[in-house]
């Protein structure tokens, strides 16, 4: 058996909202990216819960190769990483970031996993916390020919299927999907684990196999963004915010007839 | 005026006799359309919600259309990818939108995947560019926009937060049928159990109380709830506290939660990241209760108190409840 987990590296999402509630958060001369330089890339938090998702499989008894597969330009780090955790397999697919869209990634991700002898389950986060889209999955399932099943906060194994728990605005769902199937995990899954000390100097000395485009028979054409990004933009609040002041039965009792004056309460 | 239309797809019924968000993204559409000077149609997937005659006169709609087929009723994601797969291939239309709920964050790309065309999601604007869409969408939670180019033909899912002007009062329009061949389709993935929901659901409330991390400790949630009981409302909370198992998921509130629109948003010890406040600025009024006065979420209400939720909130359980 052969599970695949994506993963993407991003912005510290929680620095940049950071740099954002301070007002402080800028767009560089491209008008397309982020200038804070300060801000530490890592592994998308989703994407970490994917590693996760797969390494719980295996802590229930499940025997399978775990394949991770990331594309950008120096993936190196986030496969060591997820070495550390107890991937086998590590794949960097080369590709430069600013030529590319989903459909791309996709395309590339789809193409290394059919040619390196396909996947019974493929784990990616829900989206990046970076441009939020999510659509990667659903477009590999798609190259594919494979179900997706989207925000697991749980996954088991059952007799060639998936039976996953779902995270839905009523509530979980519990669904099944025969394997192979695409399923994306959520934040609701917990947090992942660290790798032992001793994993981790091991997994420096990993080497993920890079793969180029060229190698996965696909053109330029193949791969031409359906997709531009023109610019990037702080968006500006208007505050016309009332500030209620006084001790609190005061500003209580104030707050309260304001609604009701206005007809927002009854 | 362009050949092709601008199509907003919809399926289910939620409050009012139409989908959820079905309003919001009629509006977005109907501008879309207007701007491209093309025609506007809707889709609906499976059965006629009672109120959708009514809504796509007063919104502009020139042609309803329904594919109405046991395999829609109710819609399965396969079912639906391969319903809007045959209906785009047939008829190319400008842009297909979609209000993104959690079926339309999978079918939007799926359908995208089996056209081969571009798809973009967490839209907030659209605009025409020649033969070409831009599409603001919403990017690291809020914090930024990203303005995309994508050729005609694209798959887009918008989130409708913004408030929708009274609409026009335009004559029903009558639902055509459109005939799509769902024969070969299998349902592959198979519903065990079913989410079940009980009680006052936070897309259909008027009034909504949410707490955030600055309640301090999960017993002061309570006060969460007993507020929103006062006022006749729902309790919501911010992700942090779902993530933390103080409230399970159904209450949160944001972009990776519930996109709101009450009268009402009684925000508490919420900071006011920009991933919780897409789920609830298309409410009519915010207010917000925070101890720190620099919090981003004074930007966006319209009354702002700065205090311990601890002290205030019992006040105003007191205030709501003496009539």
């Amino acid at each position: 058996m052969r599970v695949v987990v994506c993963v993407k590296e991003v912005l510290d999402p929680d620095a940049v909202n950071n740099y954002a509630v301070a007002g402080r958060l800028e767009i560089g001369p491209d008008g397309k990216t982020l200038t804070q330089t300060a801000i530490p890339r890592l592994m998308n938090g989703y994407d970490e819960q994917a590693i996760e998702a797969a390494l719980l499989l295996r802590d229930a008894g499940a025997d399978f190769t775990l394949c991770v597969i990331s594309a950008g330009s120096d993936p190196d780090k986030l496969l060591k990483h997820a070495a550390a955790l107890g991937a086998e397999e590590l794949v960097a697919i080369q590709v430069d970031p600013a030529t590319i869209d989903h459909h791309g990634y996709a395309r590339l991700i789809a193409a290394q996993i059919e040619a390196s002898g396909g996947a019974d389950a493929i784990l990616c986060g829900r989206q990046a916390s970076d441009d939020d889209q999510g659509v990667v999955p659903a477009l590999i399932a798609e190259q594919l020919g494979m179900p997706v099943v989207t925000v697991a906060r749980e996954i088991a194994l059952q007799e060639g299927a998936l039976r996953v728990t779902r995270v839905t605005p009523d509530g979980d769902e519990v669904v099944k999907a025969p394997c192979p199937a695409v399923v994306t995990i959520s934040n609701e899954l917990g947090e992942p684990r660290y790798p032992a000390a001793a994993a981790k100097i091991k997994a420096r000395r990993a080497k993920p196999t890079v793969v180029t485009p060229s190698d996965l028979s696909l053109s330029e054409d193949d791969i031409a963004p359906k997709v531009l990004l023109k610019k990037q933009f702080v968006p500006e609040l208007q505050g016309n915010c009332e500030m209620l002041e006084g001790e609190p039965a005061a500003v209580a009792g104030q707050l309260i007839e304001k609604l009701r004056a206005e007809g927002t309460l009854p | 005026m362009s050949d092709n239309p601008i199509v907003v797809c919809s399926w289910g019924e939620s409050r009012d006799g139409l989908p959820a968000g079905a309003e919001e993204v009629l509006h977005i559409g109907r501008a879309l359309a207007a701007d491209c000077q093309a025609a506007l149609h809707w889709l609906v997937l499976g059965p006629l919600p009672e109120r959708a005659g009514e809504a796509a006169g007063q919104f502009g709609v020139a042609a309803l259309h329904q594919i109405d087929d046991a395999k829609l009723a109710p819609a399965g994601a396969d079912a639906c990818v391969a319903a809007l797969a045959g209906y785009c291939g047939e008829r190319s239309p400008r842009a297909l939108v979609l209000h993104q709920t959690l079926e339309a964050r999978t079918v939007a790309p799926r359908v995208a995947g089996r056209l081969g065309a571009a798809v973009v999601m967490n839209g907030v604007a659209a605009a025409p560019v020649g033969e070409n869409l831009e599409i603001t969408a919403s990017a690291y939670g809020g914090d930024t926009r990203v303005v995309y180019e994508v050729g005609p033909g694209p798959v887009l899912a918008f989130i409708a937060n913004a408030v929708v002007p009274e609409p026009g009062d335009g004559a029903p329009v009558a639902a055509e049928p459109v005939a799509v061949d769902l024969s070969g389709v299998e349902e592959r993935v198979e519903v065990v159990e079913q989410a079940s929901f009980e009680g006052p659901r936070l897309d259909d409330a008027e009034i909504i109380v949410s707490g955030g991390r600055g309640l301090g400790t999960q017993d002061n949630y309570k006060l969460v709830e007993e507020l929103a009981a006062a006022l006749g409302g729902v309790a919501g909370a911010s992700r942090p506290l779902v993530d933390d198992g103080w409230v399970d998921s159904s209450h949160q509130v944001g972009l990776t939660g519930r996109i709101t629109r009450p009268n009402l948003y009684v925000a508490i010890g919420i900071s006011g990241a920009s991933q919780h406040m897409a789920g609830c600025s298309a409410a009519k009024t915010i207010v917000a209760i925070n101890r720190d006065p620099d919090a981003a979420i004074f930007q966006h209400a319209r009354f702002g108190i700065v205090g311990d939720a601890l002290e205030v909130v019992p006040e105003l359980i007191r205030a709501a409840s003496a009539s």
